[in-house]
């Protein structure tokens, strides 16, 4: 790379950093190219994360996942809402560094990212071959969509 | 390290100097009408949410703009994503709990400026709460020279602290502190450290009496029908001396414990007041908003209508003795804790003053009394109600119907309330819904058999109708302004309770799910790992949305003009922008669909001189304005919207008001999802901008 093209790709990354990220992540989501839509959990992953659900969250969150006085719902218009463009990165971190609320952490990576794989399952996205992954950088490249994208022509 | 550190009292004071040097020249510089100040957590004790500042009005609310905010992420070891709490301003000085610790901070409300913290380490009594995090928010009291702040922690101790320094007052109970666990008549178990009782709400003070209640965990599958109980206590404000109970269980010997056969009031638990108590300090009286008894949704370990559950009580405020109450549910079925403060008004009906007190409802109703005597202003006769069939249940035929007003939001799910956009929807929805029984208000659970009915379907429980922000009144116009929820349905299903899980016969489940028992935040919390899956036979997991819409026909969330005089609906609004999952929706493209409010449960009024003013509870991105939720203004004569102001993330606590060197501010609590705690105080720009 000689110095022009480091000078640009500075200033791009200087961009980038200066965008906020939101901001960046809905204007540019051609960069993302995988969303919830596009199978990133398996049926096995969602089954092992039904009864660490029912274990740890579902006293808060509820049996079916509702919500309750003291926690919001994780399924539904307000959890869709909450967010909805995004990515499974920030939900997962949110989850890694949050829960579960009397001891936050104490829960795997593998056990986070099962919860996440049931979460996902009743809120009927699809169910794909590849199990979501663990680590919140990857996590981080599928989007969050509320709804269904328009078919790709 | 957590350990060590919780063994000794940490409180954190961080006096800044300059800022309490300044604080009598700010605080003479006003005559602080009272009008200006919001001295409890519902502006008074009659729970109006209600000042009559006119700054900020139709003609500017939408050049509103931040005048200082702060995020309550270090007053804790963790941030909160569930900002509840409403600040107080009294005397120049703005406080509020915040953070994963409750800590109290004192701030100044004109800047922000951070001017004393203090926060109480619990160590595993902390951990171990069934409500935790920063709470509601605090109670101030003052007899003109001392100034005192009173909280209580997630732990179940009463703070008293001294307002200008954020110190402990030494000589109220323990140094400073009254253990709520102690003194209690019964003895909580297993331990003062594990054993469940809590509250999240903010204390009230009157005439020098503290008055605090308690709360639990969830209670749907509890591990056992005996649970410690949730009485009502007031405390002497200077000594912290206990000064009466209320039983909301009866004793042996007391009214009401006959509604508890086969002796089940000795060990059936629950039955706090978990929500904000109201107070007319005039009348002497405390108005009590009791929940639920245990469990929740299986009574047959508690036959009988169970009093005071789901009771709106009154007592003496000097000796706690009970003056009247109201059971709004018998032998209650559905959780409908009463959630939210009582509110107090002096209305005219049919040319008579009366003073009357008006209790929101998860179920919808605006329940009417007069204050003094409990009599209903409009009829509330006992109705015919579904008797079920669940073993071992016992179930009243009757329940009390409000003849006026109206339910002010849907309590009930028929084939009528589904959703009915296309066709190809309203097919979809009835197909989810003939897998669960239907039914009106107070229609009981049922046992979930893989083949249905899975359960009840019903609206209220945990998060229809209005839960705790609960209403505003406006004693100029004599109207209850209330929120609720109107598409927050729930499903009610009971499952056998395995030996293993839990003493009660039935406890909330769906047939085809492995039951277990339900843990609270800070149950095994030493445990490493959980135990390995276990076989099953399918998910019992039905989702009540369809691509993400709710599954009932909007409006999802509304707000309602109530007027008292007459007991009639003034205005009722869609609050909120339509959901992104509504608004672009491949399944409703070409279809002209009108605002349909949101569905969530937590959103608090605030009335003032001209305006209702409420924040939305969900994220939505729009043309007019980026990932966020609005804070809205309504006329408050009309309904109609005259402005709104960008919040980061949704509402979470109930907004506020005052004045402070002639200028009003708004201060609103905002968190949920990826956003964590912040408080934002909006005011208008100076002149010249």
């Amino acid at each position: 790379m000689n110095v022009k093209m480091r000078n640009a790709a500075a200033i791009l990354v200087l961009a980038a950093m200066a965008c906020p990220l939101g901001l960046l992540r809905a204007q540019a989501p051609a960069v993302e190219s995988r969303s919830v839509w596009d199978g990133v959990y398996t049926e096995d992953q969602a089954k092992r994360g039904e009864p660490i659900y029912r274990k740890e969250c579902a006293a808060c969150h509820g049996d079916m996942l509702t919500g309750g006085e003291s926690a919001p719902p994780l399924t539904g218009g307000a959890f869709l809402a909450n967010w909805n463009g995004l990515t499974m990165g920030d939900l997962f971190d949110r989850i890694r560094k949050t829960m579960p609320q009397s001891v936050p952490g104490r829960l795997t990576r593998q056990q986070d990212a099962d919860i996440l794989a049931f979460v996902l399952r009743v809120n009927k996205f699809p169910v794909g071959k590849t199990e979501l992954y663990r680590q919140s950088e990857m996590l981080r490249e599928i989007r969050f969509e509320a709804t269904k994208p328009a078919p790709k022509k | 390290m957590r350990e060590k550190k919780s063994k000794g009292l940490h409180a954190l004071l961080f006096l800044f100097y300059a800022g309490l040097l300044c604080w009598p020249a700010a605080a003479s510089a006003q005559s602080h009408p009272k009008d200006a100040e919001w001295p409890t957590y519902a502006a008074d004790l009659a729970g109006t949410r209600y000042r009559p500042l006119d700054q900020i009005n139709a003609s500017n609310f939408s050049d509103l703009e931040i005048a200082w905010r702060i995020k309550t992420d270090n007053f804790g070891d963790r941030p909160e994503y569930k900002l509840e709490g409403t600040p107080l301003m009294v005397n120049g000085v703005l406080y509020a709990t915040a953070g994963s610790r409750r800590a109290v901070i004192a701030l100044d409300p004109a800047t922000g400026e951070l001017l004393w913290i203090h926060g109480e380490h619990e160590g595993k009594r902390g951990g171990a709460a069934p409500r935790q995090l920063s709470g509601r928010g605090l109670a101030y009291w003052s007899d003109g020279k001392e100034e005192r702040i009173l909280y209580v922690t997630p732990g179940f101790r009463l703070i008293c602290l001294d307002a200008k320094t954020g110190a402990r007052i030494p000589s109220f109970g323990n140094n400073g502190e009254v253990d709520l666990k102690l003194n209690d008549d019964q003895d909580i178990f297993p331990d003062l450290v594990t054993g469940e009782i809590g509250i999240q709400s903010a204390p009230v003070v009157a005439k020098d009496t503290v008055i605090i209640g308690a709360a639990f965990r969830e209670g749907m599958t509890p591990k056992s029908m005996r649970n410690n109980k949730g009485y009502v206590r007031g405390f002497d404000v200077r000594t912290g001396r206990r000064l009466w109970i209320f039983h909301t269980i009866p004793k042996k010997g007391e009214f009401g414990y006959d509604t508890w056969e086969k002796g089940s009031a000795e060990y059936t638990g629950n039955t706090g007041v978990w929500t904000q108590i109201t107070v007319d300090e005039q009348l002497g009286l405390v108005y009590l908003p009791v929940e639920s008894p245990t469990s929740d949704f299986y009574g047959g370990h508690r036959p009988g209508n169970n009093l005071f559950g789901e009771t709106l009580v009154c007592v003496d405020l000097k000796t706690g003795e009970r003056k009247w109450h109201f059971q709004l549910v018998h032998h209650p079925l559905w959780d409908m804790d009463i959630s939210s403060a009582p509110i107090l008004a002096d209305i005219t009906v049919d040319g008579k003053p009366v003073k009357a007190v008006a209790q929101p409802s998860k179920q919808g109703f605006l329940y009417v009394f007069d204050r003094l005597t409990g009599k209903p202003i409009w009829p509330i006769p006992e109705r015919p109600v579904e008797v079920g069939n669940v073993a071992g249940e016992w179930y009243s035929p009757t329940q009390p119907i409000p003849t006026k007003p109206l339910a002010y939001s849907r309590n009930g799910v028929s084939i009528d309330d589904l959703i009915d956009f296309t066709p190809a929807l309203r097919d979809r929805a009835k197909e989810i819904a003939s897998k669960y029984h239907l039914g009106p208000v107070y229609t009981p659970p049922t046992v979930s058999k893989p083949d249905g009915p899975l359960g009840t379907l019903t609206m209220g429980t945990a998060s229809g109708g209005t839960n705790w922000p609960g209403g505003s009144y406006d004693p100029e116009t004599h109207n209850v302004y209330v929120y609720a929820c109107n598409s927050c349905i729930e499903p009610i299903g009971l499952v056998p309770a395995p030996k293993e899980i839990s003493d009660l016969n039935y406890i909330a489940g769906t047939a085809g799910k492995e039951v277990e028992i339900l843990k609270g935040p800070g149950e095994n919390a030493g445990a490493d790992s959980p135990k390995p899956p276990k076989n099953r036979q399918g998910s019992g997991y039905v989702s009540l949305n369809i691509d993400g819409l709710p599954l009932v026909k909007p409006p999802y969330g509304t707000i309602t003009a109530i007027n008292l005089d007459k007991g009639e609906f003034v205005w009722q609004i869609a609050h909120g922008e339509t959901p992104d999952v509504v608004r672009n929706n491949e399944a409703l493209k070409g279809l002209n669909i009108p605002p349909t409010g949101q569905e969530t449960y937590n959103i608090g009024t605030l009335v003032t001189k001209t305006l209702v003013i409420a924040g939305e509870g969900h994220v939505t991105t729009t043309a007019d304005h980026p990932r966020g939720a609005m804070l809205r203004a309504y006329d408050k004569m009309t309904g109609k919207e005259v402005g709104a102001v960008y919040m980061p993330a949704p509402q979470t606590g109930s907004p506020m008001t005052y004045l402070v060197n002639g200028k009003q501010y708004i201060v609103v609590a905002v968190s949920g999802g990826p956003y964590s705690g912040e408080y934002i105080a909006y005011t208008l720009p100076s002149a010249g901008e």
